[in-house]
């Protein structure tokens, strides 16, 4: 376990190339216990692949993750004088159980109630018992108010419903740190709110996240650390207020000019 | 119009023939249908997967066995056993390894684009709980995909059922089988392969129907599940 100093997350040097696209291009991140970072920029900046590096959905072209003081992978090489790393899937499996991940489009198991969706890790991959597993599920519905909803089939509910189910089920798996990935995207504006309501909780409470938004007025009240990508890089950093309210560089500034409609 | 006079009363004491024809249709579609919806998971997984060594042969497989008439397979299977292993084989036996692996390829196929068709999102979700590969297939995608492969599975256990009238030509004794023997001792083909096709109708149309059911209820479930 880590202390409450050591970071949960680094990443050094990230880069990540689909084909000759160069997505990310070196990318630094430190993520300490009970951080809330939020990921802003543009579509394209490579905010969401940076997301999906972290819990390998997609593979690290060179760059080097400690996830829990554990590096990920064996070094292999180098590009670009950012270190390779060789996965080994049995691996990932297991840092993918300390990582948890909402998708922006839910992804909820449709063959399955609201209640199996939220056991299904714990029973197949935790290896928990059906009883401890019911009782953690219920926990978790309970906390995003969805308890009465358990077993109703997914597309019975509203998105913002399915999205709280989606942050259930991570949270089931009792993750050292969640990952969002533009979770209220696809989302009818009425929605919205109660699953930022959900995720501003879960980092009240403690929950170590990595948030991909576009919902500034979120970023500005819930994070600790604003990071603005542009680019494949961290264009600028620091507190809500710092980037949000008084950013330095024009890019930055550009980009806050296209949000006319926030409120702070 | 030449004369003829039907008598459909001259194949009664024959019904036995005919009985016996039909458990051995049965018999052979029972086989192929269970054979190849199961084969048809493991080579279709196969062809899915990314990794050559699954996927070439499987490929190999489903393109000959797709490529070449059932009815050459079948005759195939029966001549050249002897030659290659040195083992008469029955034509029983023959019938089921050509119409079942001609059906297998079929049913691959339905299955490679059953789980193709399952958004990327449901293994990633899978993946992102940490679940593995094959456990994410047989409880996550599987379940999903064969729920729309349905409707292409009745279709193919239609055409199987039929298709097992070709082990006929090895002298497997089927329905059709039957239905030669008699027409050759009796004279009466007209009466003999009317009744024959009749029969063929009476074991089938039931598929057809239950198919049409399934898809009736898939289209309702759809709605609520999907």
């Amino acid at each position: 376990m880590t202390g409450d100093n050591s970071p949960i997350l680094k990443v050094e040097s990230l880069h990540k190339k689909f084909g000759d696209l160069h997505v990310l291009r070196g990318i630094d991140l430190t993520v300490n216990k009970g951080d809330a970072i939020c990921l802003v920029g543009s579509s394209g900046s490579g905010k969401s692949t940076l997301l999906r590096c972290i819990n390998f959905m997609e593979h690290p072209t060179a760059g080097k993750i400690t996830i829990d003081g554990e590096v990920v992978g064996r070094e292999s090489g180098t590009f670009e004088s950012a270190p390779v790393y060789q996965y080994k899937e049995r691996e990932l499996i297991k840092v993918r159980t300390h990582v948890g991940m909402v998708f922006q489009q839910f992804n909820l198991f449709p063959h399955m109630t609201v209640l199996a969706n939220v056991m299904e890790g714990l029973i197949q991959v935790r290896k928990l018992g059906k009883e401890k597993a019911h009782e953690i599920a219920r926990s978790n519905l309970q906390r995003v108010e969805l308890w009465e909803k358990a077993e109703q089939y997914p597309s019975r509910l509203s998105g913002g419903q399915q999205q709280r189910v989606a942050i259930a089920r991570a949270l089931a798996m009792e993750p050292d740190i969640m990952l969002f990935d533009e979770v209220t995207s696809s989302l009818d504006p009425e929605l919205v709110g109660e699953v930022l309501k959900s995720i501003q909780d879960l980092s009240k409470a403690g929950m170590t996240m990595v948030v991909v938004t576009h919902e500034l007025g979120f970023a500005y009240h819930v994070a600790k650390r604003v990071l603005f990508l542009h680019d494949g890089i961290i264009h600028e950093e620091g507190t809500p207020d710092e980037v949000l309210k008084h950013p330095g560089k024009e890019r930055t500034k550009a980009f806050l000019a296209g949000f006319t409609d926030f409120n702070f | 119009m030449i004369e003829f006079e039907w008598n459909f009363g001259i194949l009664v004491p024959y019904w036995g023939n005919f009985l016996r024809g039909a458990i051995v249709t049965i018999e052979l579609s029972v086989i192929v249908i269970f054979a190849s919806l199961l084969g048809g998971i493991v080579v279709g997984m196969a062809r899915y997967s990314s990794n050559k060594w699954l996927n070439l042969p499987a490929t190999v497989f489903v393109e000959i066995f797709r490529n070449t008439p059932v009815f050459v397979q079948i005759v195939w299977f029966f001549y050249a056993f002897p030659v290659l292993i040195g083992v008469q084989m029955e034509g029983f036996v023959a019938a089921i390894l050509g119409v079942g692996l001609n059906m297998t390829a079929y049913t691959s196929e339905i299955y490679r684009a059953g789980i193709q068709s399952i958004h990327k999102g449901q293994w990633e979700a899978a993946k992102a709980v940490g679940m593995p590969y094959m456990r994410t297939m047989r409880r996550i995608i599987l379940p999903q995909a064969i729920r729309r492969m349905i409707p292409a599975f009745a279709n193919r256990i239609i055409e199987g059922a039929k298709a097992t009238a070709l082990a006929s030509a090895i002298a497997v004794g089927e329905l059709l089988h039957e239905g030669e023997l008699l027409a050759q001792a009796l004279y009466r083909p007209l009466e003999i392969y009317t009744v024959i096709a009749v029969l063929f109708f009476v074991l089938i149309y039931p598929l057809a129907l239950w198919s049409y059911w399934l898809e009736r209820r898939l289209r309702t479930d759809e709605k609520v599940t999907l």
